[in-house]
């Protein structure tokens, strides 16, 4: 708790170090708690405008003395965010299920030394549609990064599907399987 | 699903999104494209991208947490 109230604490005094590294472990299970949403909305739109309002309200939140407060604000806002996004394509929002318990998700490191291997046997232009992406961190549409490796559109999406398949395939030969992996 | 869907589904997973003049974030257009089946396939897609992106990262920052942070204002 001593460790969430000094994150807390930085978040709130403006500190985007800090608050990279909450989004960091708050971002797959706000993800996550918005499946129910996944047909009705775009949830990654919901997840970054999520994320962007937990950014300006820190300063004025209260922590409510239980654990991972932070984030369980967030679950809530996102909802809020998808249901407001519901009535403004004035689509049905799915039946209301009860606010999901979270917790903070920290990276797992077997998973990291294994990928980084996997990584490095990907073949050329996968492997470049990759690192486009990485190195965009979602600044720039697929588009602009196609052009920037002279593919076409499909062709980069393409290779970037390679890319996943790839990596996924060469966890599982490495015993990691992502269905069980992934929250 | 079909290639194309395939490719509109990739397409979603990005975590490029357009802004607009009020700052709010739109939905990805591929996304309008996409019935509830390719949606909730994006939707996983995009869960697994994520957490291989942050543990691609030295920080463990995933592409939304990247597209986030570049946003920041207050």
């Amino acid at each position: 708790m001593h460790e969430e109230l000094t994150q807390l604490a930085a978040i709130s005094t403006g500190d985007a170090a800090a608050f990279a590294r909450w989004c960091s472990t708050a971002e797959a299970p706000l993800r996550r708690a918005l499946r129910t949403f996944a047909a009705q909305v775009d949830t990654e739109a919901v997840v970054q405008e999520t994320l962007l309002r937990v950014w300006q309200v820190a300063p004025r939140f209260t922590h409510d003395g239980q654990p991972h407060a932070l984030l369980r604000f967030a679950v809530r806002t996102s909802r809020n965010v998808a249901l407001s996004e519901c009535r403004r394509r004035r689509v049905t929002p799915p039946e209301e299920a009860p606010e999901p318990t979270v917790a903070p998700i920290t990276p797992d490191p077997l998973l990291r030394a294994h990928l980084a291997r996997c990584r490095e046997k990907l073949p050329g232009a996968p492997r470049s549609a990759l690192q486009q992406r990485l190195d965009s961190g979602g600044a720039d549409d697929d588009t602009a990064l196609a052009a920037r490796l002279n593919m076409s559109l499909n062709t980069f999406l393409q290779n970037f599907t390679r890319a996943r398949r790839f990596l996924r395939e060469c966890l599982e030969k490495a015993g990691v399987n992502l269905a069980e992996e992934l929250p | 699903m079909t290639a194309e869907e395939a490719l509109l589904v990739e397409q979603v997973t990005s975590a490029h999104r357009e802004r607009g003049g009020d700052g709010s974030i739109h939905a990805h257009r591929a996304w309008f494209d996409l019935d509830e089946t390719g949606r909730l396939a994006a939707f996983d897609a995009t869960v697994e991208l994520r957490r291989l992106e942050a543990a691609l990262h030295p920080r463990g920052e995933s592409a939304t947490v990247a597209a986030v942070l570049a946003r920041l204002t207050r």
